[in-house]
């Protein structure tokens, strides 16, 4: 037994002729914050994309608690407890937000559709459950306030926010987050920063993130993986990863120094 | 025409060769004629597989597949030809905005209707015997086309144009609205007019059915002939198509379509007037349905305002076909679900004793085409480059 | 909280004045000594008017559609359930079926206007919950009809002689077969195409329904099945009830095909109710919002652990079962079905019931049916007449012009006006917020502004 929650082996996906991942392994300890790093086009989101299914990889595996999904159906690596955001949030814009968390929970709501239809005292119990559950969750990324919005009404880091909150809907032993700070203001990104870390410490998740805010990436990551052109070219801590030659030149190009004053 | 001032494409690259014009021009058709034949020749064998199968069964299966075959033939290449010059409608507008054109199939019955009403006014006014057959026939496709192309560009104005970056749905929705309304409105026009709800018309004399050689088959020698309306439509469809593959693959204007076709956003940043762009598509599209119209309505002698719906359809199906968005993959799509088409229509009803009417099962052989090749080969035959912005 | 945001829009909007009034009138009547003083006068003076005067005219249709708005308003009113409830049923199920014995033309026009119910609420689940685009519903609605149609009438020994038609009291079991077979049929058709995108599907399925419209028309050979484009006459109708009762207790003098009306109203009017449960129901289950979720971001829905497929084939399900067993009852009452009773017009009519009601939306595809059949049964034969008077007047119009004959000019024209003007329909789908449980409030009036128009201004 391992204490790896997820271990992905010499993952390979092609596009045409473009290899937008190449021959990439990274294995996540449980508990960990790890950050998957890179320029634009290294083929970050591809590899997430692997993870949870939207793509096959044409080549290696993916164990996720002890499971081979390399190749599943998305909807089942979610059910296993694997969630995750977009880098464009994909919020469903027509529904509120209390809906959207609601809508994350499916995979915990088993109610059978002769139930449903009869409106059964076990349907009405459980959905009224998830109600409670859901405004829990909604609480604690700060948005109870707003569960009847119109979830495309939502400011945008709120935005972000409920597609946290949707995805831990699911009660996930991993989460997966597409640049979470995207196009925040520093005052945001230091709020979401802080949402990340408690999402470990009170919650016990393991956070694996794709993110172009280095001051981010360093602050909270235990470890880091570097990709470029979709090999993946470092990895460590940050530390580590700050003083890697290969990681200045992917990220400043050759002759960095020079070039970049 | 008018957009021809506003297109400023990257700067030429030097003058292209002859050949090679040439080459852009006429491969697309060249590939085309590949299929005709290939689509013949194969359904021929087929056939003849078939019958030398239930040859045990019924002794004169044999002959009477080949007796009818020359005709299957020639009524495939019509059908072919009239779905590949609707089938570009399609797939032209596709291309440009990845939205299915509904009412494609009623600019072409437009297009057949206007072709009518000038035999009839001909007619009225005693003219129509004097008119010599050619210029009939032109006059009918540039009126056609000339009705068809306007109105196929004032309705992406009123209907679609204020849809654009709606949901894909919402102008599917408006595109069937629209049919709907050309449907009754040209009825209300046909029916309050000399036209009639089912207009018969007649045309110049075009002479007598051409006799191109005669089969020997068995006792008597069988004549195969072609009538002169259905050479003058599968070679009125071949210059037009020639023209609009010159015009897309080998002018300014072509390359500001296909440039449009690729990505709308860079290509207005290259300072094309998408706008524009697309309204030309739009006329050129509803301009070849609206020949085509024409040119059947001619070649079957009547019309009636819902003529286009299931052409529209099997047209879109041949676009599908052949890969839509992809122009060459419509008229490749277009020729073999015609033949495919007319051999089903002629070959069940044999095959099967009379059991099933061929006529009827061909409509449903078309649409189980559609679905299969939408599951198992959504790209469609000739699809890939184009076809793979999602 | 609600309220407070309700408020604010209608500060924001350019009408603000008028929508203020038209709010407070509807606070005012709809809840309250108000409203049952408006409801109760209002359905007072529509059933004394629809009693005295039944004979058919334009006074009488008038007040039959306001008939129909009360009820309709009644409905949705926000008055407590016993008086909603109380007052909608003596409406529906006293005032309705006593006015019908006065004028036959009306009960009928309410029960083909059930049945459209139903269909709309059906096809509204594939279109406005989960979002897929059917243009070929009616199919469904055909298997149904040729099911009861063929395995009731002597048609049946076409097919094989030694088999015979079914009693008519079978009726009953057979429209639960229809619920199944429809559901069968919605599985079949989905299996194969519910993967493609959404506008391909469209034009699927409405291949689908010519295929099966065309089958119909066709399956007369080698083996009579359909009998073809002459249609299945002479459908059984299963055996009166309550007659003795009717005719001695109550002493009314009802005849046989009055007392058929009756009973294929009371039948519609059930089976109405029981969609209008079912679907509301599953709205508001995981499935509802599932169905939601995929209609909204389909990729997304995925990653929350939506089985995407078997999503959409229960929708397709679902919506087909109602009219499979809509289509049983169709055959029966009716009498006689052919192919053209199914053809892509209808299906049409059913998805401008759902677009003018508003996709989604429950009301609104109630509404909607009921709008699109008047304008069909009533308000379009009105017209006409109103126009041959005009002509004959000495008006200009073409002599061809016969509006109950141009449908599908109307429809069209509504079509595209719906998707350009107000794509989300007359009431669209009301979101329903986690303070208001039902009656205590009326929903928040929630309306951003189209998608369509905000996207189609900014490019």
């Amino acid at each position: 037994m391992t204490s790896n929650i997820l271990e992905a082996r010499n993952v390979t996906k092609t596009f045409g002729g473009l290899v937008a991942v190449n021959d990439v392994t990274l294995t996540v300890e449980k508990g960990r914050i790890v950050s998957v790093i890179g320029p634009n086009g290294a083929g970050k989101t591809t590899f997430f994309n692997i993870l949870t299914g939207i793509y096959k990889p044409d080549k290696g595996t993916v164990i996720f608690d002890g499971t081979s999904i390399a190749g599943n159906r998305p909807d089942i690596i979610a059910a296993l407890g694997m969630r995750r955001t977009f880098q464009n949030i994909r919020l469903f814009d027509n529904m509120t937000v209390l809906e959207n968390v609601l809508v994350g929970m499916h995979t915990h709501l088993h109610a059978p559709f002769w139930q449903i239809v009869t409106r059964a005292a076990g349907v009405r119990r459980e959905e009224a459950r998830a109600r409670q559950k859901a405004r829990e969750l909604l609480a604690y990324v700060g948005l109870d306030e707003k569960r009847d919005d119109l979830a495309k009404n939502l400011p945008y880091g709120d935005q972000r926010r409920l597609e946290i909150a949707r995805a831990l809907a699911g009660q996930p032993k991993l989460i997966l987050l597409d640049e979470p700070t995207a196009g925040m203001n520093p005052h945001e990104t230091d709020a979401a920063t802080e949402l990340i870390r408690r999402l470990r410490d009170e919650l016990g998740l393991t956070v694996v993130l794709i993110e172009h805010d280095m001051r981010l990436v360093m602050a909270i990551s235990e470890r880091i993986t570097v990709l470029d052109y979709g090999t993946k070219i470092a990895e460590g801590d940050a530390a580590a990863i700050r003083s890697n030659p290969r990681v200045i030149e992917a990220y400043l190009g050759k002759g960095a120094a020079g070039a970049a004053a | 025409m008018a957009a021809e001032a506003k297109v400023t494409t990257s700067p030429q690259t030097g003058q292209r060769s002859l050949a090679e014009v040439l080459r852009t021009v006429f491969g697309p058709v060249g590939q085309m004629l590949l299929f005709v034949v290939g689509s013949a020749i194969a359904l021929s064998l087929v056939v003849t597989l078939l019958a030398l199968v239930q040859i045990g069964a019924r002794p004169d299966l044999l002959v009477r597949t080949w007796t009818i075959l020359p005709q299957v033939i020639i009524d495939g290449l019509v059908r072919g030809f009239l779905f590949a010059t609707i089938a570009l409608g399609y797939t032209m507008v596709y291309g440009v905005l990845e939205f299915i054109n509904f009412a494609h199939g009623e600019i072409f019955m437009v297009g057949g209707v206007v072709g009518a009403a000038v035999a009839l006014a001909l007619a009225a006014a005693g003219f129509l015997a004097a008119v010599p057959g050619l210029l009939f026939v032109l006059l009918i496709i540039v009126l056609g086309m000339l009705v068809s192309g306007t109105l196929a560009v004032t309705v992406e104005r009123v209907a679609y144009r204020p849809l654009r970056g709606a949901p894909r749905l919402v102008p599917l929705i408006s595109a069937i609205g629209v049919s709907l309304v050309l449907q009754d409105v040209t009825r209300l026009i046909m029916t309050s007019t000399p036209l009639g709800f089912n207009a018969r018309f007649n045309t110049p004399d075009f002479g007598s059915p051409i006799r191109l050689f005669e089969m020997n088959l068995g006792d008597r020698p069988v004549p195969v002939i072609i009538s002169p309306k259905a050479l003058i439509f599968v070679s009125a469809a071949v210059v037009m198509l020639v023209v609009l593959n010159y015009l897309v693959n080998a002018t300014r204007l072509g390359k500001a379509i296909r440039a449009t076709a690729q990505d709308r956003a860079t290509a207005s940043l290259m300072g094309i007037n998408v706008n524009q762009i697309i309204s030309l598509t739009f006329l050129i599209g509803g301009a070849l349905g609206g020949a085509a119209g024409a040119l059947f309505g001619m070649y079957v002698g009547t019309v009636n305002p819902y003529m286009g719906f299931i052409p529209g359809l099997k047209a879109f199906t041949a676009a599908v076909l052949g890969g839509i968005g992809n122009i060459t993959g419509a008229m490749v799509g277009g020729i073999v679900l015609g033949f495919l088409e007319a051999f089903v229509a002629s070959y069940l009803s044999l095959f099967t004793g009379g059991a099933f009417s061929g006529a009827a099962y061909a409509d449903i052989a078309a649409f189980s085409i559609l679905i299969l090749i939408l599951i198992f080969r959504p790209s469609g035959l000739l699809g890939e480059a184009t076809t793979q912005k999602v | 909280m609600a309220r407070v945001a309700s408020l604010q829009n209608i500060r924001m909007t350019p009408t603000a004045q008028s929508a203020r009034l038209w709010e407070q009138l509807r606070t005012y009547l709809g809840r309250g000594s108000g409203a049952y003083a408006f409801f109760g006068l209002y359905a007072a003076i529509c059933t004394w008017q629809l009693f005295t005067n039944p004979r058919t005219s334009l006074r009488t249709d008038i007040f039959f559609v306001l008939f129909l708005l009360l009820v309709f308003m009644v409905y949705r009113s926000a008055t407590p359930l016993w008086f909603r409830g109380g007052l909608t049923a003596v409406l529906l199920v006293v005032v309705m079926p006593i006015f019908g014995t006065l004028n036959p033309f009306y009960i009928d026009v309410a029960t083909q206007a059930g049945i459209f119910v139903a269909l709309a609420l059906g096809l509204n689940v594939v279109v406005g919950f989960a979002g897929l685009l059917d243009l070929g519903y009616v199919a469904f609605f055909a298997v149904g009809a040729y099911l009861w149609a063929i395995l009731s009438t002597p048609q049946i020994t076409q097919i094989n002689p030694a088999w015979s038609p079914v009693p008519p009291i079978m009726f009953y079991p057979f429209v639960v077969l229809g619920l199944v077979i429809g559901a069968v049929f919605g599985i079949l058709l989905g299996l194969p195409v519910l993967r493609l995108r959404g506008d391909y599907l469209a034009i699927v399925t409405l291949g689908f329904g010519e295929v099966i419209r065309v089958l119909a028309n066709n399956l007369d050979r080698p083996i009579n099945i359909t009998n073809g484009s002459q249609g299945i006459r002479e459908i059984e109708r299963p055996p009166l009830i309550l007659t003795n009762f009717i005719r001695e207790t109550l002493g009314w003098n009802l005849s046989d095909s009055q007392l058929y009306q009756q009973f294929f109203y009371f039948v519609v009017l059930l089976i109405v109710i029981f969609t209008v449960v079912v679907v509301s129901r599953l709205k508001n289950s995981r499935i509802g919002r599932a169905w939601e979720a995929i209609r909204e971001d389909e990729t997304a829905a995925v990653a929350q652990g939506i089985p995407r497929v078997r999503m959409k084939l229960m929708a397709f399900a679902v919506g087909a079962s109602f009219a499979g067993a809509m289509g049983v009852v169709f055959a029966s009452k009716q009498l006689f079905i052919n192919p053209p009773t199914f053809d892509l017009l209808r299906s049409i009519n059913i998805l401008a019931m759902v677009i003018l009601g508003g996709m989604g939306s429950i009301p609104g595809s109630i509404l909607g049916a009921v709008i699109v059949t008047l304008l069909d049964l009533q308000i379009l034969p009105r017209m006409a007449t109103v126009l041959r008077d005009a002509q004959r007047a000495g008006v200009p119009i073409p002599a061809a012009f016969d509006p109950t004959q141009y449908q599908r000019l109307l429809f069209g024209i509504l079509l595209v006006l719906m998707m350009i003007f107000r794509p989300q329909g007359i009431l669209p789908d009301e979101r329903r917020s986690e303070e208001l449980h039902a009656g205590d409030e009326p929903p928040s009036e929630e309306e951003a502004p189209p998608a369509a128009r905000a996207a189609a201004e900014s490019s």
